[in-house]
């Protein structure tokens, strides 16, 4: 606590929380006109069930968001979290689906294999990056085609399935209408929160994106603190994993294509800047819960696919257009 | 000791590059030109060549796959250097019906035989190149009506059902889709909606559960890929409406075996895919033989497989 607490000084400290908080409101407000709209132009969008879709929707790729915000925090961004994902659920299907484990143990193994998946790679893409210094973005473009490969050569191109019946159960149930698989995402909201805002490791991690060299300066070991952020990203892609293998019953070497281009733009909408050292996971899980809304109630609002991506595409630029005027307001 | 064994360990790979450079003189040189062998079901079809190719013996095959389902430029690369090395047949499953047009006619035009198998060629854009070239492929348009067929038997006329496309510009989805209307008219369905998943399970799922919402009466889904089928299918369960609705898929892939055991799945359409690679080939060879060249369109077999015959 103590030594970050001394590179921040108490003044900065209290803006820069202020900032966040108006950052976060001014997405809820976006959110909660999107939610508005939705639900005076169609009939069923806040129904119990609709909710329910909405949420299972949201979950995986708010899960790859949280992994993706620890990255882009610190000035980086992983491209490879879609790829990641397929190995992760390939590596964990197989070991799910091995002759001779009793369901409870074989769910268990795929999943500490899915994770020990995610976090490899996540340790590989912290490691090449920030030891010989190659920015991110080229070193997980690498990462992404080594974990597609490797995804197709361990399934040799095929889809594993036949998942054990209560595994595939306790992907669609729901506690109160929201589904499980939703809470394990909002617990590690609550972590990654925690995480970012309380501990002196999350505050390290703003420092590096916003002045990596002040805090090499203050004693800590950037080196570490970067690896640790990717590999938080990978762990999270391995729980995204096994979350999609309970939603979809199966785990395939092309799922997650273009995955990493939702996370991101979860993250970005969230308010978190590329750029880095700005930014929050409260963001991020509203940023996330927009993109979902928007997918939803376009197809309740009957409009055709193809206008449908023209206007994510128009709400992702919105979204940072306006994020720029936020901060030039908080700044006066 | 290990520098010798790194030399000889070379000379062994250059060994069985060879043949790769040089082809032995007698047996005709056989081009393969595949689309994403990321794909199971190009990848099954590749191995169903091999097999062929083992078996016959009489031929080399050279295969050459795409990175993506959208990698044209791979497929004319593919295409240039197989004229160059003078191969003695191309078999071509295109992935851009008009793209591969020019390339195709070079091929020609330079002597070697070619088949267009899997995915036709465009009409016009055939036409317009002054090229005459036969389809060897299934009839997607009949196979998909098949499958909405047995899905408006099943249902009855008047019945509620919506279409999940594969993805906008590929030709079987067009195809497929076209089929699914043919049987959405002649079994009078109310077809409520029609979008695209572009063939993936998890925009499937995502898809047909909305859509759901849109429309709580659906009563039937004819999904273009059993990849999409399979979460339909989820979707479905999740709403807890399984039994309820009967869905139709097509490509009879290895994962929807068990949702058509259990009758969640009503028909699939089986297209002996792992069969239609090795066919183009034996079609293409009998004609660089001498025979009689193939002419307009061959169809291949295709089969509907409903979930009563799946025991």
């Amino acid at each position: 606590m103590n030594t970050s607490d001394a590179s921040l000084p108490g003044q900065m400290r209290i803006a820069t929380t202020t900032k966040t908080i108006l950052r976060e409101a001014g997405i809820g407000i976006a959110l909660l006109v999107l939610i508005l709209v939705f639900s005076t132009t169609t009939q069923h969008f806040l129904t119990a069930s609709n909710v329910t879709n909405i949420l299972t929707q949201v979950t995986i790729n708010l899960i790859l968001s949280i992994g993706m915000t620890f990255v882009i925090l610190i000035g980086g961004i992983d491209l490879s979290v879609g790829s990641v994902l397929a190995f992760c659920a390939v590596v964990a299907g197989t070991v799910m689906t091995l002759p001779g484990l009793d369901p409870s143990t074989a769910v268990i193994l795929a999943t500490l294999s899915a994770v020990a998946g995610g976090i490899a790679f996540g340790l590989l893409n912290g490691f090449i990056s920030a030891y010989w210094v190659i920015p991110s973005f080229i070193v997980t473009l690498g990462t992404l085609n080594i974990a597609r490969g490797a995804a197709l050569q361990v399934t040799n191109a095929s889809t594993i399935y036949s998942f054990p019946p209560a595994f595939n159960a306790f992907g669609s149930q729901t506690l109160y209408g929201i589904p499980l698989l939703f809470l394990i995402a909002l617990v590690l909201v609550a972590i990654g929160w925690f995480v970012l805002t309380k501990t002196v490791f999350g505050r390290v991690l703003y420092g590096i994106g916003n002045n990596e060299e002040a805090v090499r300066l203050a004693g800590h070991n950037v080196f570490i603190y970067k690896i640790a952020a990717f590999t938080i990203c990978g762990g999270a892609v391995g729980i995204g994993a096994i979350i999609y293998m309970a939603r979809l019953n199966i785990a395939s070497p092309i799922i997650g294509i273009g995955f990493e281009l939702n996370a991101i733009a979860a993250v970005i909408i969230g308010g978190t800047s590329l750029s880095g050292g700005r930014g929050s996971i409260v963001g991020t899980l509203l940023g996330a819960c927009i993109i979902g809304v928007l997918a939803n109630g376009l197809v309740l609002l009957g409009l055709s696919d193809f206008m449908r991506q023209m206007i994510t595409g128009f709400v992702i630029i919105i979204a940072v257009i306006l994020d720029k005027y936020r901060e030039r307001l908080t700044k006066a | 000791m290990k520098f010798a064994r790194f030399i000889a360990a070379g000379i062994l790979a250059g060994t069985m590059l060879m043949p790769a450079a040089g082809y032995a003189a007698d047996k005709p040189v056989v081009g393969l030109v595949m689309k994403s062998l990321a794909n199971e079901f190009f990848k099954n079809m590749l191995e169903g060549a091999k097999a062929d190719e083992a078996k016959r013996g009489d031929y080399t095959l050279k295969a050459v796959g795409m990175q993506s389902e959208t990698d044209v430029e791979t497929q004319i690369n593919a295409i240039e250097s197989f004229i160059t090395e003078k191969v003695d047949a191309i078999v071509v499953a295109p992935s851009d019906s008009r793209a591969l047009v020019p390339p195709i006619k070079r091929a020609m035009e330079a002597g070697i035989t070619v088949v267009n198998f899997d995915v036709a060629l465009d009409e016009k854009a055939k036409e317009e190149a002054g090229v005459k070239l036969a389809f060897v492929g299934p009839d997607n348009r009949g196979g998909a009506k098949l499958a909405g067929d047995a899905l408006a038997k099943k249902l009855g006329e008047g019945a509620k059902v919506v279409i999940i496309e594969g993805n906008p510009g590929a030709d079987n989805a067009a195809q497929r889709k076209l089929g699914f209307m043919d049987s959405v008219e002649a079994g009078k369905l109310d077809l409520l909606d029609s979008r695209t998943a572009h063939w993936e399970t998890e925009e499937a799922n995502t898809l047909f559960s909305n859509m759901l919402t849109a429309h709580p009466d659906i009563q039937g889904v004819m999904a273009a890929n059993d990849s999409m089928a399979l979460g339909v299918v989820k979707a479905i369960d999740a709403a807890g409406k399984t039994g309820k609705i009967q869905v139709v898929g097509f490509d009879n892939i290895p994962a929807v075996q068990p949702l058509l055991k259990e009758k969640k799945l009503l028909a699939t359409v089986d297209q002996f895919g792992q069969q239609m690679a090795a066919d183009a080939i034996d079609k293409a060879l009998k004609v660089v033989k001498g025979g009689a060249p193939l002419e307009g369109w061959v169809k291949t077999d295709i089969k509907l497989i409903m979930s009563e015959d799946v025991k």
